[in-house]
């Protein structure tokens, strides 16, 4: 019968390619045996459909036969997938930063935010798509961690991780100089910069002008966080990941700004800070100014390291909760095994 | 309406697991002597128990790889047809099993008996 023959082909097409045929060739006897006794020798197509319905969708009676269940990583991967993922992305991120920060600093090249953008957006994904790969095929040959043999010791279980509570007066201590700072660069831009001395003479830092509006939006970004986190009193994932994200935003913002004053640095042939402050004994206004940007310049490289590192250290303590939080949840699915 | 179809859907996911676990026994208890799909599933209807046959057919390959069932295509019928049969680690299985179900009935027997009053 024409329905019986579509129905064990679409079957047929879902099955593991080991059994199909033996797997097709009970199903149609069970099911020609099922409509034999119900209806006869003679069944109808419409009779013939009404049973096939009971039997199944095909994709769901195939997926019946898959002794393994069908999944790309499974229940027992899965813990060691997660971890390496966050492992992964934190040493992706963090060789890129490191990549940028050497043409920054040492190679002195520019980049650009779209050159950032689009190297983080093919980098992550294809290592994770590497990572994916791999699991999938040690989901494939059926690999599975290997566990201790030595029983399972209550007093061996990893303290119960709560996220720390926010230390009060840090917060409040960012949220005054940032509130401080966004108030400067939004109300009186034109205040920061240096003053010559002998003569008096005050000049705005052109490049803060230039980057204004992604000063004050990394800046109001980390003020929103911070009045939130002091509300809250806690970190939770949420927050640890956003406050992740706002650093790496005001690195790149740093980053942006050493860029700036190295290019109007070189457009004046400046030398290095030791050149341009004995260069100063000539008491030229023009002098002044390159030791003035020099000192902005390693302010900001002074920022952007610090930064830097703090976005290390978050990554890391994120990595080691999450690791713990994997390895007592590994503990409780082999005590239910 | 929506909270009654919850309640019976998840009724039915209740159900379901709960003969899940019985299956097996009951599928073991039946291929002492050699039986083809279809069989299987009228003898144990006959007996009052319905197995769907999208249920049936992947169990019993799953306990011939676990050695406690054997199967032989047999084309002598009308049609080609796979009979299975109980093996000797299935035998010494379905004793253990047997043992431990009739354990745990009369457990379960004591704990249900306030309510089976209750439902008297």
């Amino acid at each position: 019968m024409n329905l019986i023959d579509r129905y064990i082909h679409e079957v047929g097409r879902h099955l593991p390619r080991k059994n199909r045929g033996d797997i097709q060739a009970e199903l149609r006897s069970s099911v020609v045996d099922t409509l034999e006794d119900r209806f006869g020798q003679e069944p109808t197509e419409e009779e013939a459909a009404g049973l096939l319905k009971e039997f199944g969708e095909p994709r769901v009676v195939a997926a019946s036969y898959h002794p393994k269940g069908q999944y790309l990583i499974g229940p027992t991967l899965y813990p060691i997938f997660s971890m390496v993922v966050w492992i992964v992305i934190a040493a992706v991120l963090g060789a890129q930063l490191l990549a940028w920060g050497i043409s920054l600093f040492v190679a002195g090249e520019s980049i650009s935010v779209l050159e950032i953008v689009a190297s983080l957006v093919s980098s992550i994904p294809a290592s994770l798509g590497w990572v994916i790969i791999t699991f999938w095929i040690l989901q494939y040959f059926d690999a599975k961690p290997v566990l201790e043999d030595e029983p399972w010791d209550p007093n061996t279980m990893p303290v119960i991780n709560t996220f720390e509570e926010v230390k009060r007066g840090e917060l409040i201590f960012g949220l005054i100089f940032g509130t401080l700072f966004l108030v400067l660069v939004t109300l009186f831009p034109q205040w920061i910069g240096m003053i010559t001395y002998p003569g008096g003479k005050f000049y705005p830092n052109p490049v803060i002008l230039d980057y204004l509006v992604i000063i004050q939006i990394s800046l109001l970004a980390n003020l929103v966080l911070d009045i939130f986190l002091l509300a809250k009193g806690q970190w939770d994932l949420a927050t640890r990941l956003i406050k992740i994200g706002l650093n790496v935003f005001s690195i790149v913002v740093l980053g942006f700004l050493v860029q700036g004053h190295n290019a109007w640095l070189a457009a004046r042939s400046a030398g290095g800070f030791i050149e341009a402050i004995e260069a100063v004994s000539g008491i030229a206004d023009g002098a002044w100014n390159v030791v003035g940007m020099h000192a902005f310049r390693l302010a900001f490289v002074i920022a952007f390291i610090v930064t830097t590192i703090e976005v290390f250290k978050a990554i890391y303590r994120l990595i080691k909760n999450k690791l713990q939080g994997e390895l007592s949840v590994k503990d409780l699915a082999l005590k239910v095994e | 309406m929506m909270m009654n179809n919850a309640v019976s859907e998840q009724y039915l996911k209740l159900t379901q697991e709960l003969r899940r676990g019985i299956l097996v026994l009951a599928a073991l208890s039946q291929l002492k002597e050699e039986k083809y799909g279809y069989a299987l599933i009228s003898s144990l209807a006959e007996k009052g128990l319905d197995i769907e046959q999208g249920t049936l057919y992947p169990l019993l390959r799953r306990l011939e790889s676990q050695g406690l069932l054997q199967s032989e295509w047999n084309v002598e019928g009308s049609r080609p047809r796979r009979y299975y049969v109980i093996s000797p680690e299935g035998e010494k299985t379905l004793q253990d099993l047997t043992g431990d179900w009739r354990k745990l009935t009369e457990v379960m027997k004591e704990l249900l008996a306030d309510i089976a009053n209750e439902g008297e």
